[in-house]
């Protein structure tokens, strides 16, 4: 199955620290990959780069970048696509709507720029796109200022711009961090099924290893400016090739059950610290010599792919 | 629940807040309302609830940080309730606070031993060169070194902040520490360091702690008892353990299983709640779930639910499921 998204060795800089230090990523045609990692390891600027919405002062290059196969290494091609294939749900719904416009307007506006609609028919668009998100009284969200609809409505209305552009890919930047519960489980549906009518496909930015196991079919882990480990949702949290990933979820797993979590010693490197050749060597349990000084080999087993020279293969997870 | 051995206990509580809607009319808002819990020592008390449900408010309450309107509240038996000046104050040391976003709570101008060293300063009227002592071994046993205690908080990592946090709310003995989402804003691998260490500490502290948290995943960890709070009121509690496995009120349920798990096999369900919470102010005299409620009958818009004991400990507001 081709990619419809494909990064390879994507490098970010921002005056002179190294941001993300060589992403490789797939999206495929109707999946939802999850990007998960912790604060700094670059789950949104691997977002922002691939939107061309970097701060000018970031020095960005590809070794390779395709999306639906043609070249997207051009910061014209990816400007270019930006709202139209690509639709992006932003973390902060409130906050990304223009607060002294109506939200209909704000739609209708999207639509006429997007998609060269005359008045009329954006407004009749923009009904049915308020509707698409599962809106019971459009007309109402229509008329409304973004102050006067809940957080989970705001994001209701940011899922129907995004989809506006009738995009291939959504991208969706911690959509439901600072929602309640009820109203989050409710948004990651809208999100999954939203997804699927429009044949998209999907890749969901989050901290929430539980949001992903709900909803993602694959899950890329992300440490200092790389994807790590890269695999199915239930390989990642069966099998994890990578010790990082693997005590992640395992972590998250033993709270869930009441169990007691395994300790990662230390804490995540921020940017511009020196880092060794595995960036997770010094708080890796299965650490040796070679970590350190030798870049960490590309694993493939069965459909994960892992940087490291000591994978949690099934034989060594026996020792 | 009650009884003279618990460290902090709550009878009706009830803070009501008066909001102005207009020239003339003001309309009053029920933030925490007739609240009745109680933690006995070493034991957590998980108060979990959407935005809104007055989690923070019944903590502010508790700490005595706002005056409560109704019923209340007793700290080692002890009526606390209107207590005022050099009493007060004197029972602050025994009641602590760990807030959540660390670099927040802690002052950027003071350094690190000096924060810890306050709580000392304030209530034991230690002098500052006194205190050192105690700031340097209250400091390793949350994991830093002596040496942080010259450091200022722009300097300390996330987990480094909020164990400086623990290190300042621990170093008065207190009997109660409420912990106002601990770990919300600290990465995975670091959550777990602060939740082991302050599961440590209660065991060998026998403290209480009141555990405020929307995370069902770190509370299933954490709790040993579960307050359930929707719009003011505590719509369920009992035993943690026996909460999550069998929530009874149709609140609990949905909030139970619209929680994500870490775990790719477990789908989260429908949740069958109907619209979003409304505002506390046009709430319903009855059942503050009514209209939301999906078993929910005409009697319970008008007929106030009281917290009815199903199984011992676990205590239910709802007619239907006791």
């Amino acid at each position: 199955m081709s990619a419809i998204l494909e990064l390879r060795g994507l490098e970010v800089e921002i005056e002179g620290l190294p941001i993300l230090r060589g992403v490789d990523l797939e999206v495929r045609p109707g999946e939802i990959l999850g990007v998960v990692g912790e604060t700094g390891a670059g789950k949104s600027m691997t977002a922002r780069a691939i939107l061309d919405l970097l701060p000018a002062a970031a020095t960005v290059s590809f070794e390779e970048c395709t999306f639906g196969g043609t070249d997207f290494i051009p910061p014209r091609a990816r400007q270019l696509a930006r709202g139209h294939q690509i639709g992006f749900v932003p973390q902060r719904p409130r906050g990304s709507l223009n607060p002294v416009f109506r939200v209909g307007k704000q739609i209708v506006d999207t639509l006429r720029r997007l998609r060269g609609m005359a008045r009329t028919q954006a407004r009749e668009e923009a009904l049915n796109l308020l509707r698409s998100v599962r809106i019971t009284d459009p007309e109402r969200v229509y008329r409304s200022y973004p102050h006067e609809l809940s957080g989970g409505m705001c994001q209701r209305v940011c899922i129907a711009i995004a989809l506006a552009g009738e995009p291939e890919l959504i991208i969706a930047d911690e959509p439901t961090t600072g929602l309640d519960v009820t109203i989050q489980a409710e948004i990651l549906k809208l999100l999954g099924e939203v997804i699927a009518e429009h044949n998209a496909a999907g890749m969901l930015i989050t901290h929430d290893l539980g949001v992903v196991a709900d909803v993602c079919d694959r899950v890329a882990v992300m440490y200092a400016g790389r994807v790590i480990n890269l695999g199915t949702t239930v390989e990642i949290y069966r099998e994890a090739l990578h010790p990082y990933a693997n005590q992640l979820v395992s972590i998250a797993g033993s709270l869930d059950s009441g169990g007691t979590p395994q300790e990662i010693p230390g804490r995540v490197p921020n940017p511009g610290d020196e880092l060794v050749a595995c960036a997770f060597a010094p708080r890796c349990f299965r650490a040796e010599d070679d970590c350190y000084g030798e870049e960490p080999p590309l694993v493939h087993i069965g459909g994960q792919m892992a940087f490291c020279h000591h994978p949690l293969t099934s034989e060594a997870v026996s020792v | 629940m009650t009884g003279p051995s618990a460290t902090l206990a709550l009878t009706d509580l009830t803070k009501v807040f008066r909001i102005k809607t207009g020239a003339f009319s003001h309309a009053e808002l029920r933030a925490v309302d007739e609240v009745s819990v109680s933690i006995t020592p070493g034991r957590t008390l998980a108060v979990v609830g959407e935005s809104g449900s007055g989690k923070t408010t019944l903590a502010r309450l508790i700490l005595r940080l706002i005056d409560p309107t109704g019923g209340s509240i007793r700290l080692e038996g002890a009526d606390i309730t209107r207590m005022k000046g050099a009493a007060l104050e004197d029972m602050r040391g025994r009641m602590q606070i760990v807030f959540q976003d660390p670099y927040d709570s802690l002052s950027p101008w003071q350094t690190v031993g000096r924060t810890v060293a306050e709580p000392l300063i304030l209530h034991e009227n230690m002098s500052k060169q006194d205190a050192g002592d105690r700031v340097s071994a209250m400091l390793e046993r949350v994991g830093l070194s002596p040496e942080h205690a010259r450091r200022y908080p722009h300097e300390l990592s996330g987990g480094q902040a909020q164990r400086v946090g623990i290190a300042r709310a621990m170093i008065t003995n207190p009997a109660l520490v409420v912990l106002d989402e601990p770990t919300s804003s600290l990465d995975m691998s670091v959550q777990s360091q602060i939740l082991l260490l302050l599961q440590s500490l209660q065991e060998e502290r026998n403290i209480s702690y009141l555990f405020i948290s929307h995370d069902l995943t770190v509370v299933r960890y954490i709790a040993h008892d579960l307050a359930v709070m929707y719009l003011g009121k505590v719509v369920e509690s009992g035993p943690a353990a026996e909460v999550f496995s069998s929530p009874r009120h149709p609140y609990t349920e949905a909030l139970l299983k619209a929680a994500p798990r870490p775990d790719p096999h477990y789908k989260t369900d429908q949740v069958h709640l109907l619209g979003e919470q409304p505002s506390a102010l046009d709430r319903a005299p009855g059942c503050p779930l009514y209209g939301r409620c999906p078993i929910s009958e005409d009697v319970c818009a008008d007929t106030p639910q009281e917290l009815v004991e199903t199984d011992p400990g676990h205590r239910v507001a709802c007619w239907k499921r006791t």
